[in-house]
């Protein structure tokens, strides 16, 4: 009989960041595209409603004064879209240690853009989902814990990746009984 | 169209400067579009307030344009400086910044501002610019400076409507 892999540490901590981060980086994009416009229907509504999200999204980007007007333009557009694919291949978990890895690097490029936008006192939205929520230390240590979060479920991923699977292993032993 | 706006939030300065401009040339002096103005003073705002009831004085007298302008292009200076009455001044004459000074300190445009702010409120508006479309029975309000090219497209798919 199949016996469900045994819960340890390494893998409490990735379950966790998979649903966390996962959840989040999904719900950080819908929010960007669908929120707080959200008027939907007929087809024309629709689109106004998103290019009117991602041009609000867009001035917040370019609150934080680190990118040229292109540069700004293209995170627009592109983030929230990305958010949601990356969220979703770390919710389903397939080939976590790509995606994994992928999101701990914007998760750390989303961090340090806050503690700058911090450093320099600039008092600006986050950006962060459609509310508006202005930068301070609390939003600082939040990102802070959900990079570590991050760095440490990438870093079980691989480690995890090493070990023998418990329904492999079991196998093993029964072959070379 | 009712614009919810703030004279201090820098993307009403945004939509005034770079939207309205052109979507007074083409839809509102066409005939094609009503634009209403409406007072949206955010509480964060330390100045905005006083700027409205300078804006509300002067529309009193027929000169909303050049006071609107003159508050929005010079956004940065007065709310550093709270010299908003400063900056109306240098667009119009002692005579009618003697009537405006009057109006603004004879507390009857407060109630006004409070009725567009609670109009504002009835729709949800919880930040600015907060535009109101009205269109065939139906309200669609939007938060957010619009580039001019989106609400182009938009407002003519709006006007083709049956």
């Amino acid at each position: 009989m199949m016996q469900s892999s045994p819960l340890n540490f390494r893998r409490a901590v990735i379950w966790i960041g998979r649903l966390l981060l996962g959840g989040i980086f999904v719900y950080a994009g819908y929010s960007k595209i669908f929120l707080p416009n959200a008027n939907l229907w007929p087809y024309f509504i629709l689109k106004f409603s998103i290019s009117m999200n991602l041009s609000n999204f867009a001035t917040q980007v370019e609150a934080f004064k680190m990118l040229p007007p292109w540069g700004v333009q293209f995170v627009a557009h592109a983030l929230p879209f990305t958010e949601i694919v990356l969220g979703l291949l770390v919710l389903i978990g397939w080939r976590l240690r790509i995606w994994a890895s992928m999101l701990t690097v914007i998760m750390f490029g989303f961090f340090f853009v806050v503690l700058r936008a911090y450093l320099l006192h600039m008092n600006i939205n986050c950006g962060c989902f459609a509310t508006p929520e202005i930068i301070g230390l609390r939003k600082v240590l939040e990102d802070a814990g959900m990079s570590l979060l991050a760095v440490l479920m990438t870093y079980f991923a691989f480690t995890e990746a090493r070990q023998p699977h418990p329904w492999a292993a079991g196998e093993a032993r029964q072959a070379q009984a | 169209m009712e614009v919810f706006s703030d004279f201090q939030c820098p993307s009403c300065r945004a939509l005034f400067l770079t939207t309205n401009r052109q979507l007074m040339d083409n839809y509102v002096t066409t005939g094609k579009v009503f634009l209403i103005h409406r007072d949206f003073p955010l509480p964060m705002h330390a100045y905005s307030r006083v700027a409205a009831r300078y804006a509300r004085a002067a529309a009193e007298l027929g000169k909303i344009e050049p006071v609107e302008r003159a508050l929005y292009e010079n956004q940065d200076k007065w709310e550093q400086s709270g010299d908003v009455d400063g900056t109306v001044g240098a667009v119009l004459t002692a005579a009618e910044m003697t009537k405006v000074r009057a109006l603004v300190k004879g507390g009857t445009l407060e109630p006004l501002i409070d009725k567009d702010f609670a109009l504002g409120t009835m729709y949800r508006v919880s930040s600015t610019p907060t535009t109101v479309f009205h269109s065939k029975g139906q309200t669609y309000p939007y938060s957010g400076a619009m580039p001019y090219e989106t609400l182009h497209q938009f407002l003519d798919q709006l006007l083709s409507q049956k």
